[in-house]
């Protein structure tokens, strides 16, 4: 299938960027690595009459430290992220999970602000055209039923953005740009939990994504991301998991962060779970418990592949072997 | 709405080439409809399987997902340029050797895998090996007679390095 047609523009600074949008309101689709959009405008789930790419913007390529932050550009590729001495050193968690992103060849492509920005997915909607053509349109595609859970007024398509956990887990912050001006906001209240527009750009806000902020995790703290798929070799996340341990000098618990994705429309925080273990130490029992806990937090819905309940078994064992690489000193 | 047209310089195989393409037309569809250069396959058209594999600046790509603009002023080597003067490179006759090639739909893209992974690593560990062409999709071998071409690949270099 073709790509549908468009006008196609390349601006060189962010001013420029933030301009075509004012002119342009949501009637253009923002173009970083191109492996999903490419695909959806393929299947004709978007159709925007302008693609901006934003890949002639230097500042939005920038990796760099200062003043204990970390500050990432979204148009550093995958292979960008992963091959970066300041991200390998300061934040492996977050090489991990763009490691897990795609195949090799997605990877060299594909942007961690892209990732970020990632829709939501379900297996009746990322389908194509002629595919969808044979039921009555989803939520999703701007239709009024579910094929999934279709008594629900509601859209349940899965977050399945890798790297979102493990950034969440290190506490980023985003700026957006738009016409009104610029602001930040932690990466966690950029999730709408709303399946049909997921982030706050998706519902229109007309902005561009153009920083991601990280404060630099103090050395008491260790962040781990894992992640189950159906195919090791390319596949989406069936359930991935972020975990932070911080602890004192006693191994007992100080803090815990406990981030799901593949288990709703919007990155999870199991904080159930995650206070179960404040001042215990991480042992054998209470990863076993802390895990369960995480498990019966989680409400799937089977948006792709797999039964709810299988979901459910993988989840726990997911949280457990995240929790065991994050407690290891 | 006219389709755009944009003129777009590509190094294809180590030559120049200037094409005028349409701004909606990926790199797969010019390299294959516009300058006829049909070993590299069509075969998801989404990014999955890998047979669209080409080299971007020495890089595996799926050239499904990279709009042919995306590509202007870069290097592109498809599996038209990986013989040299009428002779297979070591790879092709190795794939050859070893049984790694059946019905061939994968192979170029394969081939082009290969290349990259022992220009950046000439000895790779088996699973380095399987987590580079992870993205390049076999329905008929198995992996296990690429993965043995490759590994044989990879000695042959480095005997030859340390000869």
């Amino acid at each position: 299938m073709r790509l549908p047609e468009f006008a196609y523009l390349a601006p060189e600074d962010l001013q420029e960027a933030i301009n075509l949008i004012g002119k342009y309101k949501n009637q253009y689709a923002i173009l970083a690595g191109g492996t999903d959009l490419m695909i959806k405008m393929k299947q004709r789930l978007r159709n925007a009459p302008y693609v901006i790419s934003l890949d002639q913007i230097a500042p939005l390529k920038t990796i760099r430290e200062e003043a204990s932050r970390i500050i990432i550009g979204p148009m550093n590729t995958l292979d960008e992220i992963i091959n970066s001495p300041i991200i390998k050193a300061k934040l492996p968690a977050l090489r991990q999970a763009a490691w897990k992103v795609g195949s090799p060849l997605l990877r060299a492509v594909a942007t961690i602000g892209g990732n970020i920005c990632l829709n939501t997915r379900c297996r009746f909607y990322n389908q194509s055209d002629f595919w969808r053509l044979s039921r009555e349109k989803c939520f999703k595609a701007g239709g009024h039923i579910c094929h999934v859970a279709n008594k629900m007024a509601v859209c349940y398509s899965g977050f399945v953005a890798d790297t979102v956990p493990a950034l969440i887990a290190y506490n980023a912050i985003i700026t957006l740009a738009g016409a009104g001006g610029t602001r930040k906001l932690p990466l966690a209240d950029f999730y709408t939990g709303d399946g049909r527009r997921p982030n706050q750009i998706q519902r229109g806000s007309n902005e561009i994504l153009t920083e991601i902020e990280i404060p630099v995790p103090g050395d008491d703290e260790k962040t781990v991301y894992c992640k189950y798929r159906v195919r090791e070799s390319i596949d989406f996340p069936v359930v991935g998991a972020a975990v932070t341990v911080k602890k004192d000098a006693r191994q007992q618990c100080l803090d815990a962060r406990i981030i799901l994705i593949g288990v709703g429309s919007a990155p999870l925080e199991a904080k159930l779970a995650r206070d179960k273990m404040v001042g215990r130490s991480l042992d054998a029992d209470l990863i076993a418990e802390v895990a369960a806990t995480a498990a019966a937090e989680i409400h799937p819905v089977k948006t792709d592949l797999v039964a709810p309940s299988y979901k459910r078994k993988i989840a726990r064992v997911v949280v457990a072997e995240a929790l065991r690489a994050a407690g290891e000193a | 709405m006219a389709i755009m047209k944009k003129t777009i310089k590509l190094v294809v195989n180590g030559e120049t080439r200037e094409i005028a393409v349409e701004v909606n037309q990926t790199l797969l569809e010019v390299l294959r409809e516009d300058l006829g250069l049909t070993g590299t396959k069509k075969g998801c058209n989404q990014g999955e399987c890998g047979a669209c594999t080409v080299l971007l600046d020495g890089k595996p790509v799926s050239s499904c997902l990279v709009l042919a603009v995306k590509a202007d002023c870069k290097s592109v080597m498809t599996i038209e340029g990986v013989a040299k003067n009428g002779h297979l490179d070591q790879i092709q006759e190795t794939f050859n050797e070893k049984g790694a090639i059946q019905c061939g739909f994968c192979t170029p893209g394969m081939i082009l895998t290969t290349k990259n992974l022992l220009d950046e690593n000439p000895a790779p560990s088996t699973d380095e090996i399987k987590e580079a062409i992870a993205g390049n999709i076999c329905r008929c071998t198995g992996y296990v007679q690429i993965i043995e071409a490759i590994t044989a690949l990879a000695k042959a270099k480095n005997a030859q390095g340390g000869a």
